[in-house]
C-alpha cells in the first residue's frame, strides 16, 4: 500500500491509500479523482490517465516503455519530461507519499 | 415475454425502452434472432472489455461481420497480435500528427457550411458528409484533386452501406458485400499508389511501417486500411448526426453551446454517452461463463450493448436525461478496454471543430421531423437524414 496524493489542476488534492499491485489510475478512478479518466481501463489504448509525477521522485519509478511513450503522444494536455500514464505505475510501499499533478483536461 | 432482435427496424429507431427491460429483467439474455447473448449492464460490459482473454474479438467484432476481416484488423484480433498491429498503426494517430490537421479541418468545415448556406431547410447529412469525407481524405492521405481516383460521394456512400445489415436475413446482403469489395479494391489502389511514391500521410506510413523488422502482411494492410476508411467515414459521420440530433432535440443545450463554444466538449461527451452511434459490438467466448444465473458456453457469441451500458442508472444516475452538466466519466461511447477506439482523439477534435464552424454559420436551427428514418444496422445507429430548419 502507498499513500498517493493526486493534485487537480485547480489545486485541490486527494490523498488516497492505493493497495500494492493496483495501478495509480485504478486508485484514482475508484476514489472519484476527477482529473484521471482511464477510458480504456488500463489497457494502454488511450491517454486519458495522463499525470505529471513529482519531478523530485520521477527517477524512482521504473521507466516508461516504448508503447507508453508512444501513447503519451495522444495526451490532450502538454506532455512534459515528468509525464506518465498513471495506469502504468504500480503501487508499492516504495511509492508512499508520491505526489501526482493532474492536467486540466484528458480529452 | 422479453424479446430483443437487434436487426429489427424498431430497435434501429429506438433501442432504449428494450435496453431498460433487458438491464432490469434479463441482464444476460439469449437472443434467438441474433443467435447471441446480450450484455446490457454497464458493469458487465466493462468487465467484458477488460477480460479480452474470455471475450475474444478474433472471430469478428461487428454484429454482422464482413468476410475475411476477422483476424486482420485491430478490432478483430486479440493480444498479442492486436498489440503488434496497434503499435504499427498507432503512431499515425499521435497528437503530433493531429496538430497539423486542425487548420485544414476548420477550412473544410467552413467550406462545407458555405455550401449548404442559402436554403431554409438543410439536411445536416449534407454538411456532415462533406466534412467527414474530406477530413478523412486529408487525415488518411486518400488521393484528392488531380490525383483523385474516385469522387468523394462514392467513398461515403460505400462506407455507409458496408456497416449496414439486412433486417430480413439478419446478415450482410449482396449490396453490403459489393460495397465492402468496392472499398477493398479502392484501398488496394491507394496502398499501391503510396507504396510507389510514399508521402507523409497515414496510409503511406502504414503501408511501409516496420518495427524491429516486422511488417504488416498484405491482408492486414488492406483490411486495416479498408476498416479505417469505413470507421472514419461512417462512425464520425454517424456520431456527428447524433450530436446534431441531440442539439436539435434539446434547444436549451444548443443555445448554451452556441453562446459558449467552450462547452461543446461537454455536449460531445454527453452525446457519446446518451446515444452514441456505436451501439453494439460482438465478442466470442473462449470459455464457459456463469452470469446472472445463465451459463454462456465457450464458442457462443456475445453482444456488448454499449448503448445500453451508457443508460444504466447504476452507473449514470437519471441516465435517460441529456444533461450538459453531467460530464460523464467512463462512458462507453468509444467502447472500452483493449479495443477502446483508436480514433477517439481525432473524432473529438474533428467534431468540435465541425460544430464550432457550423454554429458560426447557423446558430439557430430546429428539427423539421419528429419521426426519422434510421439506418438499418445491428451495430451502429444514426438517422439516414436529419432535416433542420434554419431560422
Amino acid at each position: 500500500m502507498a499513500k498517493i496524493t493526486y493534485v487537480e489542476a485547480d489545486g485541490s488534492s486527494n490523498t488516497i491509500e492505493v493497495p500494492t499491485g493496483w495501478s495509480l489510475m485504478q486508485g484514482a478512478v475508484s476514489n472519484g479523482v476527477k482529473g484521471i479518466v482511464g477510458e480504456c481501463g488500463g489497457s494502454m489504448a488511450c491517454a486519458t490517465c495522463h499525470c505529471y509525477v513529482d519531478p523530485a521522485r520521477f527517477s524512482e519509478l521504473p521507466k516508461a516503455d516504448a508503447s507508453e511513450i508512444g501513447m503519451l503522444e495522444l495526451a490532450a494536455a502538454d506532455v512534459k519530461p515528468n509525464s506518465r500514464l498513471s495506469c502504468q505505475i504500480t503501487s508499492s510501499p516504495k511509492l508512499d507519499g508520491l505526489v501526482l499533478y493532474l492536467p486540466a483536461t484528458q480529452h | 415475454m422479453l424479446h430483443f432482435d437487434p436487426f429489427s427496424p424498431q430497435v434501429d429507431a429506438d433501442p432504449f425502452p428494450i435496453y431498460r427491460r433487458l438491464r432490469e429483467e434479463a441482464p444476460c439474455f439469449w437472443s434467438p434472432e441474433a443467435q447471441m447473448w446480450v450484455l446490457s449492464r454497464y458493469a458487465d460490459i466493462v468487465n467484458a472489455g477488460q477480460d479480452w482473454q474470455t471475450y475474444s474479438s478474433a472471430s469478428g467484432n461487428m454484429m454482422t461481420e464482413l468476410p475475411n476481416r476477422a483476424g486482420a484488423t485491430l478490432g478483430t484480433t486479440d493480444p498479442p497480435r492486436h498489440d503488434r498491429l496497434r503499435a504499427l498503426v498507432q503512431y499515425a494517430f499521435t497528437k503530433r500528427g493531429l496538430e497539423n490537421l486542425g487548420e485544414p479541418m476548420r477550412a473544410i468545415a467552413r467550406a462545407a457550411a458555405e455550401e449548404v448556406r442559402g436554403e431554409k431547410i438543410i439536411d445536416f447529412k449534407d454538411f456532415s458528409a462533406k466534412f467527414t469525407v474530406r477530413t478523412l481524405m486529408a487525415a488518411l492521405g486518400l488521393p484528392t484533386g488531380d490525383e483523385a481516383i474516385v469522387d468523394e460521394d462514392t467513398v461515403r456512400e460505400k462506407a455507409v452501406i458496408m456497416v449496414q445489415s439486412d433486417p430480413v436475413t439478419r446478415s450482410k446482403g449482396p449490396t453490403h458485400l459489393a460495397a465492402f469489395n468496392w472499398m477493398q479494391d479502392y484501398a488496394a489502389k491507394v496502398i499501391d499508389m503510396r507504396r510507389k511514391a510514399p508521402r507523409n500521410d497515414l496510409i503511406s506510413n502504414f503501408a511501409t511501417a516496420e518495427i524491429d523488422g516486422d511488417r504488416l502482411d498484405e491482408r492486414e494492410v488492406l483490411l486495416t486500411t479498408t476498416t479505417l476508411i469505413m470507421a472514419g467515414v461512417e462512425s464520425l459521420g454517424g456520431f456527428m448526426m447524433m450530436l446534431a440530433y441531440n442539439l436539435s432535440s434539446f434547444p436549451d443545450a444548443r443555445r448554451t453551446v452556441v453562446e459558449n463554444p467552450a462547452l461543446l466538449p461537454d455536449a460531445i461527451e454527453e452525446s457519446l454517452r446518451f446515444n452514441t452511434s456505436a451501439q453494439r459490438f460482438k465478442r466470442k467466448l473462449t470459455r464457459d461463463v456463469e452470469l446472472h444465473g445463465q451459463t454462456m458456453r465457450a464458442g457462443d457469441f456475445v453482444s456488448v450493448a454499449y448503448g445500453s451500458g451508457n443508460r444504466d442508472d447504476r452507473q449514470f444516475p437519471d441516465a435517460d436525461r441529456y444533461d450538459l452538466a453531467r460530464k460523464p466519466r467512463g462512458h462507453l461511447g468509444f467502447g472500452g478496454g483493449v479495443h477502446a477506439c483508436l480514433g477517439s482523439t481525432v473524432a473529438r477534435l474533428a467534431t468540435k471543430i465541425a460544430f464550432e464552424e457550423f454554429h458560426k454559420a447557423f446558430p439557430r436551427y430546429e428539427r423539421v421531423h419528429d419521426q426519422l428514418a434510421w439506418m438499418p444496422s445491428s451495430t451502429f445507429r444514426s438517422p439516414l437524414a436529419l432535416e433542420l430548419a434554419l431560422n
